[in-house]
């Protein structure tokens, strides 16, 4: 309970924000770190769970956010049914970029991502017809109670939440195990029967889904979409917010989210020097933190909170062994 | 019921590792595997796991021919093993390496387990009991919220056995388990061989202690450039001329 204190704390402070902030500005800046969230809980599990670097889903953020634009702006759609629709495109997509590439060394993964993000970007400059080029494209709003700067914080909060639920619970069952196993050693993997291709072009799949749905979230909250918002360095700024978080933590990457939606409008007039920020950011974690703050955040409860460490001899319990071994093999 | 090795040979390069052996493991015996450095004890465990290809020969499980099987389907099909280097999630707790070793029971699939469903609820529990007894019966119960990589290297190795034994096996390779073990600690391992023993489970003894070994063996097999030069009891391997003309002395 005492652990389940300080979430409940924060997520009543998340419901009731509109009405703490009248100014509209900072609601547009929690949006954007829920919309950054929606992608990067799951690409969270892909690299720092699963360890498989992407650095281009900004190539998927696009994807869903053109079509989104496209299917309810040119083709009528509904704004509900064409976010999902620009998931599975995206989880499409993630499977038909993970069948060759998953199966090589993580480099290659990481090599075809990248260029996934520069050809995307490159397309939609490039590929008039369907994405008005450089001029962009309006992106619709979500209908009410969605469409007003409070319901749409909301709608992207809820979405945030739940897919936050679904990454939280695959990390704590078997699954989670399964993902670490592949991140830390493929040898042990193999040896309790994980398929390694296999689990990891599920979990990329799934991360390609949310990264359609956040591109939807992303072009409404833009209002407006062009190609100059999907760069490639965004992608690599997924990627070094799960680094400044620290690995393997459900949230820790939040607070790369966080710093991610927030340093452009921190530095304010300074805004284009952005990446030059996220830069001294990331140098100043990887330098002082190499496990995220993540790792700051244990380093200090361990602090306080551990036993000191106690070096005890193994004394195998064999009556228990033996029962143990034989109650397994009846089930 | 038997893993067997049957005229097995692998090389790498121009180095023929095993040529030509033959070997069989039955449930509820302890079989040892010794020979020099580089004689193929390791090759041969990897064989029989998957981890490496073999050239020439077959492995069957229960009579059926496994030759060309994965690693993964052979860990679902009973055959478990632990690593002459323990091969541990560092960051993950005791509890949680162990765990790993239920994966071979998991039918939730990914979806189910990201909507917290009952499957994937119940089979974590039933998992995560059968970790922790294991944990506890290999002596290391006290510790199960350690991180992994905190662990002594004895526990290390211990926790590899925990793990392998949670995958409930028909057979389970150890490749050299008493590395940088004390004598005390080594008892206590082949004290844990033995209840692996009286249980049905078939062990493979891969070592360099030959007196243990000998001690808790029901067979001995020992290797000497890829071949097998002896075979039988423990007490006719030790007295055999051959083995302790190349490998234990006079």
């Amino acid at each position: 309970m005492t652990r389940l204190l300080p979430l409940l704390a924060f997520a009543a402070l998340v419901i009731i924000l509109p009405f703490l902030s009248p100014n509209l500005y900072y609601l547009h800046v929690a949006t954007m770190i829920g919309v950054y969230w929606v992608l990067i809980a799951t690409l969270n599990l892909l690299v720092g769970f699963t360890g498989q670097l992407s650095v281009g889903h900004v190539g998927l953020l696009a994807v869903g956010a053109y079509a989104f634009c496209l299917l309810v702006g040119s083709s009528g759609w509904d704004p509900f049914l064409a976010m999902l629709a620009g998931g599975v495109l995206c989880a499409l997509l993630g499977l038909l970029l993970g069948l060759p590439s998953l199966r090589l060394p993580g480099f290659y993964f990481a090599m075809v991502t990248l260029a996934f993000g520069l050809i995307v970007s490159e397309l939609a400059l490039a590929e008039q017809w369907l994405t008005n080029g450089s001029v962009g494209m309006a992106a619709p709003d979500f209908p009410p109670p969605f469409a007003s700067p409070a319901g749409f914080y909301w709608l992207v909060t809820g979405i945030a939440a739940f897919i936050t639920w679904l990454t939280w619970n695959l990390s704590r069952f078997m699954w989670g195990r399964a993902m670490v196993a592949l991140r830390d050693s493929t040898v042990a993997a193999q040896s309790v029967a994980v398929p390694i291709y296999r689990t990891k072009l599920i979990v990329f799949v799934f991360s390609g889904l949310t990264a359609g749905i956040a591109g939807a979230l992303y072009a409404t909250s833009q209002s407006y979409i062009t190609p100059d918002a999907f760069i490639v360095n965004l992608g690599i700024y997924f990627f070094v917010s799960i680094v400044i978080g620290g690995r393997g933590v459900i949230i820790g990457p939040f607070i790369g989210a966080a710093v991610l939606a927030a340093i452009p409008e921190l530095v304010g007039p300074l805004a284009k020097y952005a990446s030059f920020f996220y830069g001294v950011v990331l140098l100043i974690v990887v330098l002082a933190l190499p496990g995220g703050f993540n790792d700051l955040v244990r380093a200090v409860s361990e602090r306080f909170g551990r036993t000191p460490d106690v070096k005890t001899a193994i004394e195998p319990d064999l009556d228990k062994l033996r029962t143990a071994i034989r109650q397994a093999h009846r089930t | 019921m038997s893993l067997e090795a049957r005229e097995v040979s692998r090389r790498f390069g121009g180095v023929v590792a095993v040529a030509g052996v033959s070997l069989s493991l039955q449930p509820g015996e302890v079989h040892g595997l010794i020979g020099p450095n580089g004689s193929g004890k390791t090759t041969l465990l990897n064989l029989l796991s998957g981890y490496y290809t073999i050239d020439e020969g077959s492995i069957l499980l229960q009579n059926r021919d496994i030759t060309r099987a994965s690693v993964q389907s052979r860990a679902r099909n009973g055959i478990a093993r632990t690593f002459q280097t323990p091969k541990l999630l560092p960051a993950m707790t005791v509890l949680d390496n162990a765990m790993l070793g239920g994966w071979p029971d998991v039918r939730a699939g990914f979806i189910g387990t990201a909507l917290s469903g009952p499957r994937s609820r119940r089979e974590e529990a039933a998992i995560r009991l059968r970790a922790t007894d294991m944990l506890h019966g290999v002596g290391l119960g006290s510790v199960l919220n350690r991180r992994a990589d905190l662990l002594e290297h004895t526990a290390q190795r211990f926790l590899e056995i925990a793990r392998a034994l949670t995958m409930r096996p028909t057979f389970v390779l150890l490749d050299e388990p008493a590395g940088g073990l004390t004598v005390a600690e080594i008892e206590k391992l082949g004290a844990i061989i033995g209840v692996m023993r009286e249980t049905g489970i078939g062990v493979l003894l891969v070592e360099h202690h030959t007196d243990f070994v000998f001690r808790v063996s029901d067979r001995v097999t020992t290797l000497n450039l890829g071949r097998t030069i002896a075979h039988g009891t423990p007490q006719s391997v030790r007295n055999d001329p051959e083995v302790i003309r190349v490998y234990l002395g006079a």
